[in-house]
Formats: structure tokens, C-alpha cells, sequence
């Protein structure tokens, strides 16, 4: 299957934004969003913890719909998925 | 109604001309510019489709709850110069005090759940503008 993770402000200059990733079925979300991650560790420390849980501020989204970072390790990727991964919002 | 994310600049006349339909007694703009606080420019981006379906959220709860008879919010994205226009929001009511209400709520509303971010640049390169609020509600 296939799902889109965009990153933004500060994640998407670290880990880049529009990123295609074609996890295998019964991937949790938290475990993708890791993988593509790993791939610049500064990135990867803005967005994680330690125990490489969510870090408290960082906000996800699915299609659209925020999620809470504690159910991302049990949500379940299905195909055609949107996932963001951002920082608190500042506009305005 | 008009509620958007645009590049361009905002013709906020156009918008108050608009505004006054009938029973409009009060038209409230808010303009947010971008400040002199030692910046060069003032980069702006957004999850675009997400931005706007909060904003025309925002909008309508707005015009239900202080009875609201116009809304026009057009926040803009790319990067901007010190004074230019960021976000314009044009509310039209009946009276005065529905009018700030309604503005008031909208701004604050914004600041708290529409995913738009700012990096300030400087002569030293650029910081993000930091969330006022670490946990908005769910959108």
C-alpha cells in the first residue's frame, strides 16, 4: 500500500515534505513516521523522545484529522493515507 | 463570504464594500502585519487544505454564535516584508459588540488550531515563530 507523510516549518527542513512511503500492511502509524525519521537524527530528536515516543508538543494529523500522538503506536495505516507531522501552529 | 490562503496582497477595501449588506450597522477589520522586530522578511507556510477548512470552520461558528452577518478571513502565505499584510479578517454585524466579538474570536481561534507556521529571517538566518498554544483542541 501506499500513504503520503508531509512534515512541516521546522520537521519538513529536517525530513522533507511529500514523502511517499509504501509501508507493509498492518503498520502503525508511530513505526512509519519513525522510519522515515531515522533518516536525519536531528530530525528525528525534534519529533521523538528518548524512549522514541511522540514528544509532547508535536501535533499529528490523518487525512485531515488530528489524532492524538498517545494512538499513534495502535493506528493502523491504510492505503491512500495522509499523514502530517508538525509543530504547534502559529499563524495569524 | 471569502476564506482563503493567497501569495498576493489583500484589497481590504474590496472586502469592507462587501461587508455592508443589508441590516450591517458595524464592520470590524482586524490586519495583521508583519513587525519590525528586527527581521528582514517573514516566511509563511501552511497545510493549505487543512488552513482553509479550519478557517471556514472558524467562520461559521463565528457567524452562528454572535450572529455575524459577513465573514472574510485571507491569511497570506510566502514571504513577506516588514509592514506588508498577513492576515485579514473583515466581520460585518448588526451592532458594534457582536462585530469585536465576532473578530476577537476569530484571530484567537486561528492562533490556536489553523496549521500555518512563521519563520522570521534575519540577517543571521531565521528563527520559527513559536505556538502560543501547545495543545489546541483536536480539529
Amino acid at each position: 500500500m501506499n500513504v503520503r507523510v508531509r512534515f512541516f516549518a521546522r520537521f519538513r527542513e529536517l525530513l522533507g515534505t511529500d514523502i511517499l512511503a509504501a509501508p507493509a500492511e498492518g503498520t502503525v502509524l508511530a513505526d512509519q513516521i519513525r522510519e522515515i525519521a531515522r533518516k536525519n537524527s536531528e530530525g528525528y530528536a525534534a519529533i521523538f523522545d528518548d524512549q522514541g515516543d511522540f514528544r509532547e508538543f508535536v501535533i499529528v494529523m490523518r487525512n485531515g484529522k488530528r489524532i492524538e500522538t498517545t494512538d499513534a503506536g495502535t493506528t493502523t495505516l491504510v492505503d491512500g493515507d495522509e499523514i502530517a507531522i508538525f509543530p504547534p501552529v502559529a499563524g495569524g | 463570504m471569502t476564506i482563503t490562503l493567497q501569495i498576493e496582497d489583500v484589497d481590504i477595501g474590496a472586502l469592507i464594500g462587501a461587508a455592508k449588506q443589508p441590516g450591517v450597522g458595524a464592520v470590524v477589520v482586524f490586519d495583521g502585519i508583519v513587525r519590525d522586530d528586527d527581521i528582514t522578511e517573514m516566511e509563511l507556510e501552511a497545510y493549505e487544505a487543512v488552513a482553509v477548512a479550519e478557517m471556514e470552520k472558524i467562520a461559521a461558528e463565528a457567524t452562528l454564535q454572535y450572529n455575524l452577518l459577513h465573514v472574510d478571513i485571507v491569511h497570506r502565505i510566502g514571504r513577506l516584508s516588514v509592514g506588508e499584510n498577513i492576515l485579514v479578517i473583515v466581520v460585518s454585524a448588526g451592532h458594534r459588540p457582536a462585530a469585536y466579538a465576532g473578530s476577537r474570536y476569530i484571530i484567537e481561534e486561528i492562533k490556536k488550531n489553523v496549521p500555518i507556521w512563521k519563520k522570521e529571517l534575519t540577517k543571521e538566518g531565521g528563527r520559527w515563530v513559536p505556538g502560543e498554544h501547545t495543545h489546541g483542541t483536536p480539529l
